[in-house]
């Protein structure tokens, strides 16, 4: 009839627009991609999606450091095997006990072209020290009473007292120690540097959205040599799982991080090459000691006893990590041996007995503060579940965001939360910073003084295996005193295709120093 | 005319009631944020914040001083333009650069869905009430209540399982934003876009099969009938034009879920959007961010409003408030 | 009633939502699993017939903690749209009757709340108010309070006028007693069918908040942090998510179905007035 081919005509002509406009979308896939420019490396930053500064002295947020080690280099660096190599300086050498010195490279250009010289290091380490930059980092730095130029390319750190921390802190890792450029730091003013940052390093910044991309160009002055490729694009991924779905996909070359749940799955995968380690890295739970029912030394060793890390480990971190007896991870063991100790290990039976000894009854209720993605909170979830199986007791967690959680836990209003920090160097950042009773990540409220002195004199241990032993005491100390619950270490992950190679992963979550080396195809 | 000056007296009413709303608006989410937990040093330090620093931080940012106080010098600059730059999301840029850039990513996938969802709600709903009472009918209605039944996260997986790891042929993650190149902005943001239009699709095509149904019966079409017109016409002029006034509204209505609602959605592809911007800086207490995000919404929804208002009143030559 | 018989689809809606009701009730009597305990052994293990919907990543059943959950899902819904309407309601008929300042005040309110984005408003609720059951409700309820408040002004409005309204006041009659017996239940049908859009809808946002990681406690179960959970571990495991998602999709199909039917059934005129 009339009406219906009327109305059907329309219809065609409906779907042939839509049709054509799918044709369109599908255009340029099927015009292929005809890329006849450099290749470029897409290093995406996977799990984090804030940069807010690329200062060293600044920088904070671990996103910011992975871009810092490109553009930037220290005094010292560590090699493959996480031993102290020269970067900037091409020697050291320990004059005595407080004084260090290094003998500088010459002929090394920063990435404005302008020369490197002794004076940029005295500026870069003067300036962490310096109040007024509030550095988040001054506090490592704060023994350093003298730098001296020596000649015309040696230079000489002096300290109040032997302060073995320094070399570790001295190499291009999170210690704000990288050697800023000080002319372009004086012309441009802090503000600027931090957004387009000159360094010695293989890369600078070409181009930065907040919050989505960075992309460097490579810089072939680089006394490192100039990198294999020039052009980086660096996407930030706020969600990890979305980054692995990239690289899957072959949007991006390489991650950052991966999932642990994914691990399996992705090592059988050939087009992925999953690249994996022991990281430095420690997840614990945090016991606030002034507060109950945290605050009895008994109930806290029963609790300790009441949960198997290693289930922690299969079902947290799907067996991606290790239990850890202490809050040192593996590398950092002498001998590699953990330290052994009842108080951690799983045992039903002696923690109901160490629960009796304490004032404390079945029933007792207490909230674990959880936060974060998904596997940061089963922790909580599956140590609370176990806990109150064996003992009984009634504990909870909850829920909220990092900000308002750690805000929470700085003023003392808490009794347990799930901590954990990654990156760290040198003992001293694990156990100085966390059981000195003046470490700013104390939020235990744990004061010993036979504690204190253990850690200065591992602060003072020149000899590497001497200081070792010197932690490991401190170690039993600790958990003899259980002020937190360690849990596990977990190991660091990155995500490369296939047909890329000249990645060398460490275990403090390096990224971007490592772009210089890297090759596709 | 008339219409005109009726027009110009509706504009100033309703850029009143905007600016009454976008101020009380800004102070509610001012006053409300500051009284919640959290700190936005520690969002921006991160685990190295010490106290020094964090104090450092406070000033900076006069966080330190009275709320009352920090409210009329936020209020003093953004009636003169200037809203701030970011504190803890992008520190220091310039929260209009920020929004800037963000807006019309989240603008262009809401439009590239909206565009999407009236071809099919168009096409199924004209369909459906053809051939009403039939197979096609059921199914198309069918489609459209699943369409709003299903989570757009949920969908966004899906999509992604099904088009981007198992058949390959569009990207899984990224969005080339439209600045950058258009055509790859439509490739790169298709999958997003049908996340975003399913639901609403869905929607439209069942206000405009019961619109449709519901003027395909009234009077004036069966007294056009009785003129003689040619069905294509009557349905075109009467029917549609009729439908059109309540399938409009609802499609105004959504813009609201277009600009604050494809949240997830964003996050999951990567759409560097708006709705991302502020989540992610509620998260991290970026006090500015938020009020200036807070304000944009409120005008960009009420703008449409104004927007879907004319349209209707175009379209139905008796004005009906 | 019978009317409502002759609608296919509506009836398909009916049996839908009677079907997931039942379950929801009678399915932790049938269920042998406990939707909290974990089992270490059976991490992410795909389905099976021991686990039709297999397990996630403690070990859980998932069939068990969808059904738990869809408890837990629904009853924050409810609480969140009944409290909506109920003071929507309120206003919309204080703002309609009494109309000058009162509504001019009601209406602002509203219109404020309803120019935030519902997902954005209640995300930004939920970092301000903290997680939790209770949070999700109230805000389900603030989002939809505007909606229900136009709703039921829009009704009162087209009703006031009537001349029974005018009767019983001429007779003295009290306004609330006007506003409650006269007013409301000529307006109810449209609030009803309202409603079961709005259950719906509060569903999807409770499962978008908890998946984002700011709704239910663990560990207990909610059909949001089922898909959550489901959805961290989907490349590894993609039954968890595909599943979940599947049954809200089904809860809700049936809901909204029912809701057609319902409005299908009822007077098409005050459809148009809308």
């Amino acid at each position: 009839m009339a009406d219906t081919k009327g109305i059907n005509r329309r219809q065609t002509l409906k779907l042939g627009a839509g049709a054509l406009g799918l044709g369109t979308i599908g255009a340029p896939y099927w015009q292929g991609t005809a890329q006849a420019q450099a290749p470029t490396l897409r290093a995406a930053i996977t799990g984090f999606n804030v940069i807010n500064t690329l200062d060293p002295a600044k920088a904070s947020l671990i996103p910011e450091f992975y871009i810092i080690y490109g553009v930037f280099n220290s005094l010292l660096k560590f090699n493959a095997k996480m031993e102290i190599a020269p970067d900037l300086a091409e020697s050291f050498s320990i004059v005595d006990p407080k004084t260090l010195e290094f003998k500088l490279r010459k002929g090394v250009k920063f990435q404005d072209g302008s020369d490197f010289s002794a004076d940029d290091v005295k500026f870069s380490i003067e300036r962490v020290l310096d109040e007024k930059t509030a550095s988040p980092n001054r506090g490592k730095l704060q023994s350093i009473t003298n730098i001296t130029i020596v000649g015309s390319d040696t230079i000489r750190l002096e300290t109040k007292a032997p302060f073995a921390p320094l070399l570790n802190y001295m190499t291009n890792t999170r210690t704000a120690t990288q050697i800023v450029s000080r002319n372009a730091l004086k012309t441009m003013g802090d503000e600027a540097f931090g957004k387009n940052p000159v360094g010695t390093g293989r890369y600078r910044i070409k181009d930065w959205k907040s919050g989505e991309m960075i992309e460097l160009t490579g810089f072939a002055g680089a006394f490192e040599g100039a990198p294999k490729i020039m052009n980086v694009r660096c996407p930030m991924i706020a969600e990890e799982s979305s980054g692995m779905t990239a690289i899957l996909g072959n949007q991006v070359d390489l991650t950052s991080t991966a999932p642990f749940a994914d691990i399996p799955t992705l090592e059988q995968k050939q087009d992925i090459r999953v690249i994996k380690q022991a990281g430095l890295n420690t997840r614990y739970i945090a016991l606030n000691n002034k507060k109950a029912p945290f605050d009895d030394v008994h109930f806290r060793r029963a609790v300790s006893m009441a949960f198997d890390r290693n289930v922690l480990v299969k079902a947290v971190i799907f067996g991606e990590g290790i239990a850890t007896p202490g809050i040192l991870p593996p590398s950092m063991w002498p001998d590699n041996k953990p330290a052994v100790s009842d108080w951690v290990q799983f045992n039903p039976e002696r923690s109901r007995a160490e629960f009796a000894k304490s004032k404390y009854k079945p029933g007792q209720e207490g909230t674990i503060l959880i936060w974060g993605s998904n596997w940061w909170r089963r922790i909580g979830e599956i140590f609370v579940g176990q806990v109150n199986q064996v003992l009984g007791t009634k504990l909870s967690v909850q829920a909220s965001d990092f900000n308002a959680g750690y805000a929470r836990a700085k003023a003392g209003d808490y009794d347990a939360m799930v901590m954990g920090w990654l990156g760290f160097v040198d003992p001293d950042e694990f156990m100085g910073e966390m059981v000195g009773s003046k470490g700013f990540r104390n939020i235990h409220s744990y004061a010993s003084e036979k504690m204190d002195a253990l850690l200065e004199k591992g602060r003072m241990e020149l000899d590497p295996m001497k200081r070792k032993l010197v932690y490991r005491e401190a170690e039993l100390l600790m958990l003899d005193d259980m002020p937190l619950l360690p849990c596990f270490t977990s190991n660091v992950h990155n995500l490369m295709r296939s047909n890329a190679s000249g990645f060398t992963q460490l275990p403090y979550s390096n990224f971007a120093d490592q772009f210089g080396t890297v090759q596709i195809g | 005319m008339a219409f005109a000056g009726g027009m110009i007296r509706r504009l100033t009413n309703r850029l009143g009631g905007v600016f009454v709303l976008a101020l009380l608006g800004s102070a509610a989410v001012f006053f409300a944020m500051r009284m919640g937990a959290g700190d936005p040093a520690i969002a921006a330090l991160g685990d190295f914040a010490t106290p020094e620093a964090i104090a450092v931080f406070r000033t900076k940012w006069g966080l330190d001083q009275a709320v009352i106080l920090q409210y009329w010098k936020w209020l003093l600059n953004a009636l003169q333009g200037d809203f701030g730059a970011s504190m803890t999301v992008a520190a220091n840029v310039p929260i209009a650069k920020l929004i800037a850039s963000r807006l019309p990513n989240t603008m262009f996938i809401g439009l590239y869905a909206l565009t999407i969802a009236v071809l099919i709600s168009l096409s199924a709903g004209t369909l459906s009430v053809l051939r009403h009472g039939k197979f096609a009918d059921t199914v198309a209605t069918s489609f459209a209540v699943l369409g709003i039944s299903m989570p757009d996260f949920w969908l966004s997986y899906v999509l992604i399982y099904i088009f981007a790891l198992g058949l390959g042929i569009f990207p899984s993650y990224g969005f080339v934003t439209p600045a950058e190149s258009f055509s790859a902005a439509l490739y790169s943001g298709l999958l997003p876009a049908l996340a975003v239009a399913a639901p609403m699709a869905a929607a439209f095509t069942r206000i405009l099969r019961t619109a449709l149904l519901e003027t395909l019966h009234r009077e004036h079409v069966r007294v056009a009938r009785s003129f003689g017109f040619r069905e294509a016409f009557i349905f075109i002029h009467y029917v549609m034009r009729n439908a059109l006034i309540p399938y409009v509204t609802v499609v105004g209505l959504q813009i609201r879920y277009i600009l604050g609602g494809t949240v997830v959605v964003e996050r999951i592809f990567g759409v560097p959007g708006i709705g991302a911007l502020m989540v992610d800086a509620a998260f991290a207490r970026d006090y500015p961010v938020v009020q200036a995000c807070a304000l944009t919404f409120p005008i960009g929804v009420l703008s449409v409003n104004f927007i879907v208002d004319l349209i209707c009143a175009a379209l139905n030559p008796r004005e009906t408030t | 009633m019978r009317a409502l018989f002759r609608n296919p689809l509506g009836l398909i809606g009916l049996f839908v939502t009677l079907f997931v009701l039942a379950a929801m009730i009678a399915g932790p009597w049938i269920s042998p699993y406990s939707p909290t305990e974990a089992d270490y052994m059976a991490l992410l293990s795909p389905p099976s017939w021991g686990h039709p919907f297999g397990t996630d990543s403690f070990g859980r059943d998932v069939l068990t903690r969808i059904l738990y959950g869809a408890r837990v899902s629904f009853s924050v819904a409810t609480t969140g749209i009944c409290a909506a309407a109920f003071i929507g309601a309120v206003a919309g008929l204080v703002s309609a009757y009494f109309g000058g300042w009162w509504s001019a005040i009601i209406m602002r309110i509203s219109d404020l709340l309803f120019s935030f984005p519902s997902f954005v408003l209640a995300l930004f609720l939920m970092v301000l108010l903290g997680f939790g059951l209770a949070n999700i409700a109230t805000a389900i309820a603030l989002i939809y309070i505007p909606i229900f408040t136009r709703l039921t002004r829009n009704m009162a409005l087209l009703v006031k006028d009537e001349p029974w309204v005018q009767a019983a006041e001429l007779l003295g009659q009290s306004t609330t007693s006007i506003l409650g017996r006269e007013i409301l239940p000529n307006i109810a049908a449209p609030i009803f069918v309202q409603m079961a859009l709005g259950l719906a809808f509060g569903i999807v946002i409770e499962a978008g908040l908890s998946f984002l990681g700011l709704g239910v406690q663990p560990p207990d179960p909610s059909l949001g942090t089922i898909m959550a959970d489901g959805r961290e571990y989907f490349q590894r495991s993609p039954w968890v998510l595909t599943l979940s998602g599947a049954a809200i999709s089904i809860a809700l199909l049936g809901l909204n179905l029912l809701s057609d039917g319902i409005r299908d059934v009822m007077d098409p005129k005050l459809r148009a007035r809308l």
